[in-house]
């Protein structure tokens, strides 16, 4: 009785959450309410997908979601944001039955790293994918060893791992569990020999602190690693990209199957790689997968192109708290020929919670944009002079960065001079502060 | 004059812009017209810890602190040595701890420190994250960071912030924070809290000069981006703890 009271609960609420416009969490923490243990209760899919990791989760579901349907599979998933266990009762009970079944071939799950072991509580996906765990959100998540202190208990000794072979932490995982598979890139033209970043979190082991080594980066501290002392070690990889060309905007996977990406980020190439080891080993075909993901543009996108005034710009958005997601998207930038000008804006550090922390800055390698097509850099928002101070210390020369407080302000001193192309670099929680002064444009 | 700062295990203990707190204290004594050199050391290694000016340590991750106390422990008497001797010192984040009688950890473990203070660190489970807003005697101006730790830390005689009016201390919710003594300054506070704090980079750079026995120039160089993100953080935190009072 309480389980079909649960499931009608959850249902009305989000029928109308969806015709106000709320949010999705809410209907499945009434339902948790009447039923704490409803998702052992119900009768879920055979298959569960689930994707964890600080960087990459949304855009990877999102794809794996779009290729399982277009192989000729009904999927149920988080989509509508919410990734905490309430997040995942919402999705779960909107899809069932009132007797308690899951209509769907596959559940499919974005998982907050920090709260997966409360998702996982009643049920366990058959494939949990993690994506990396890097510095994130130090302000909810400590660090990343806590976060995957956090994630271990969410995983089940049937499940099978999915794991970033280049990630020298979340590989870990795989210490002491069974079935993992290995996903990761090959060496790349555009490859370091030594971790690059302001900060080297691949500079001591994850297991036992000693020293490590590079045979190659990809980028900060991913790529192949090797610990001087205990052994840990870049795995031989099950899916892998066997060659990339950022510039030309292509990625070969297993040798086989060719893609030009939307967006020429190595973030992008990972998320595809991820989202095709796991349809592969769900049984999709390399075809299938490789016509869905060919020219794919997230609708979740975290990149928007706009006009102001006489200049094209790109908005790239990066994680507030996240100097990887920083790092990656000034890379971009660096990687562009055309001359240009670069915004930088940190008004809210989130758009959930309060804090005025902002130590993630000296984390962030700014002096990526100390290169000859980057004419200058305006710094906006209300911590602009906590990046003024973080620029004070990097390579670029004083005369070309400068700081504007006023978000509008800087919209329309760009707006009023000057044709090159603008890049503007922020979070979610401040990206419409910058667009509500541009017109935005289709990919 | 010449001044040499010593930078313990930078990337094991190099969470969130630590080593911010370096970049900042050197630019500022170059301002002031000395040569700086930093030094680092790695674990393992030997360093010669005669005659410096500065001894800096940064947070950690749990794992990581242990590594570097496996480490720190040979440098325990020299140290005390030092710090008994006025030289400055800070240990930031979870180094903090490294200071203490014993660090326990989350699965009851006890680890000895280098027992320079009084203090124990017990470890949980539960992670003590958010913004801080204190006191402290060394200044007028309130002292703003962000606690990012595990520990309670008890017995602590002579706290760096005296009270807090946002955010957890040693020990308790709005208690006091950290550690002062003599020359040594130590804070849970993550991150370059010398740069977000222009008023505690100056008590560090007067505590190198009076070890020094050297008076401090008059004319000093402004640092205006980091006064002005001072003055906007302290605002948001002051009007924070406002709001909470309500």
């Amino acid at each position: 009785m309480r389980k079909f009271l649960a499931i009608l609960v959850c249902k009305l609420g989000h029928a109308v959450g969806s015709l106000v416009g709320k949010g999705s969490s809410l209907p499945g923490k009434y339902a948790l309410k009447i039923c704490p243990d409803i998702l052992a209760r119900v009768q879920l899919p055979s298959r569960i997908i689930a994707v964890t990791g600080s960087n990459g989760k949304t855009s990877t579901v999102e794809m794996i979601a779009a290729i399982l349907r277009a192989g000729g599979k009904s999927v149920v998933y988080n989509e509508e944001g919410s990734n905490q266990i309430e997040g995942v009762t919402t999705a779960v009970l909107t899809h069932a039955t009132l007797g308690g079944r899951v209509r769907a071939d596959v559940l499919l799950i974005e998982s907050d790293e920090r709260y997966a072991a409360h998702s996982f509580r009643y049920f366990h996906p058959t494939e949990f994918v993690i994506t990396n765990l890097y510095r994130d959100q130090l302000t909810r998540n400590g660090h990343p060893e806590w976060v995957y202190d956090a994630i271990l208990p969410a995983i089940h000794p049937d499940t099978e791992l999915l794991l970033n072979a280049d990630d020298p932490l979340s590989s870990c995982f795989a210490r002491g569990h069974e079935k993992v598979l290995w996903f990761g890139l090959d060496h790349c033209s555009f490859d370091t020999d030594t971790p690059t970043g302001v900060y080297h979190d691949g500079a001591c082991c994850p297991v036992c602190k000693a020293p490590m080594e590079y045979d190659f980066v990809h980028y900060n501290h991913i790529g192949s690693y090797r610990c001087t002392r205990c052994g840990h070690h870049r795995p031989d990889t099950d899916y892998t990209v066997t060659a990339v060309d950022l510039g030309q905007g292509r990625l070969t996977i297993d040798n086989t199957v060719t893609i030009q990406l939307a967006f020429r980020s190595i973030y992008n190439v990972y998320n595809i790689l991820a989202a095709y080891a796991v349809c592969r080993r769900v049984g999709i075909a390399a075809d299938t997968i490789a016509g869905v993901i060919n020219n794919y543009i997230l609708k979740n996108g975290r990149m928007q192109r706009f006009t102001l005034g006489a200049h094209h710009g790109t908005l790239l958005t990066s994680k507030h708290e996240n100097s990887i997601a920083y790092d990656t998207n000034l890379r971009y930038i660096r990687g562009e020929q055309s001359p240009c000008t670069v915004l930088v804006i940190v008004d809210a550090v989130s758009r959930k919670y309060f804090t005025s922390e902002t130590s993630w800055l000296w984390d962030i390698d700014f002096d990526q944009l100390n290169c000859p097509q980057v004419q200058r850099v305006i710094l906006a928002g209300r911590y602009c002079n906590d990046l003024a101070e973080r620029f004070s210390f990097t390579a670029l020369p004083a005369e070309k960065w400068s700081v504007q407080p006023d978000i509008a302000a800087a919209a329309k001193e760009l707006a009023e001079s000057g044709n090159e192309d603008v890049y503007v670099v922020t979070c979610f929680s401040d990206r419409d502060k910058i667009l509500a002064h541009v017109e935005k444009e289709g990919m | 004059m010449e001044l040499r700062l010593i930078h313990f295990y930078p990337d094991l203990m190099g969470l969130y812009g630590s080593y911010a707190n370096v970049s900042v204290l050197k630019r500022s004594l170059e301002g002031l017209g000395n040569t700086v050199t930093v030094e680092t050391v790695l674990p393992g290694q030997e360093a010669d810890l005669e005659g410096a000016d500065f001894l800096y340590m940064g947070a950690g991750t749990e794992r990581s602190q242990l590594a570097a106390l496996a480490d720190f422990t040979r440098y325990g008497d020299a140290v005390r040595a030092l710090a008994e001797n006025g030289t400055a010192m800070l240990f930031a984040g979870t180094a903090m701890e490294l200071l203490g009688k014993t660090i326990t950890d989350a699965s009851g473990k006890e680890h000895p420190g280098i027992a320079l203070a009084d203090f124990t660190s017990v470890q949980g489970t539960r992670r003590i994250v958010g913004d801080v807003y204190g006191k402290t005697d060394i200044c007028p101006q309130a002292v703003v960071g962000f606690m990012n730790k595990c520990a309670v830390i008890s017995g602590v005689t002579a706290p760096l912030l005296t009270g807090l009016e946002l955010g957890f201390g040693n020990e308790a919710e709005r208690g006091s924070e950290g550690f002062h003594w003599k020359n040594v300054f130590a804070s849970e506070l993550t991150g370059p809290i010398l740069v977000k704090n222009p008023r505690l980079l100056d008590a560090v750079v007067s505590a190198i000069y009076q070890h020094r026995n050297t008076p401090l120039p008059q004319e000093r160089p402004a640092d205006p981006w980091a006064e002005a993100g001072y003055a906007i953080t302290e605002e948001q935190l002051r009007l924070r703890c406002q709001g909470n009072q309500k």
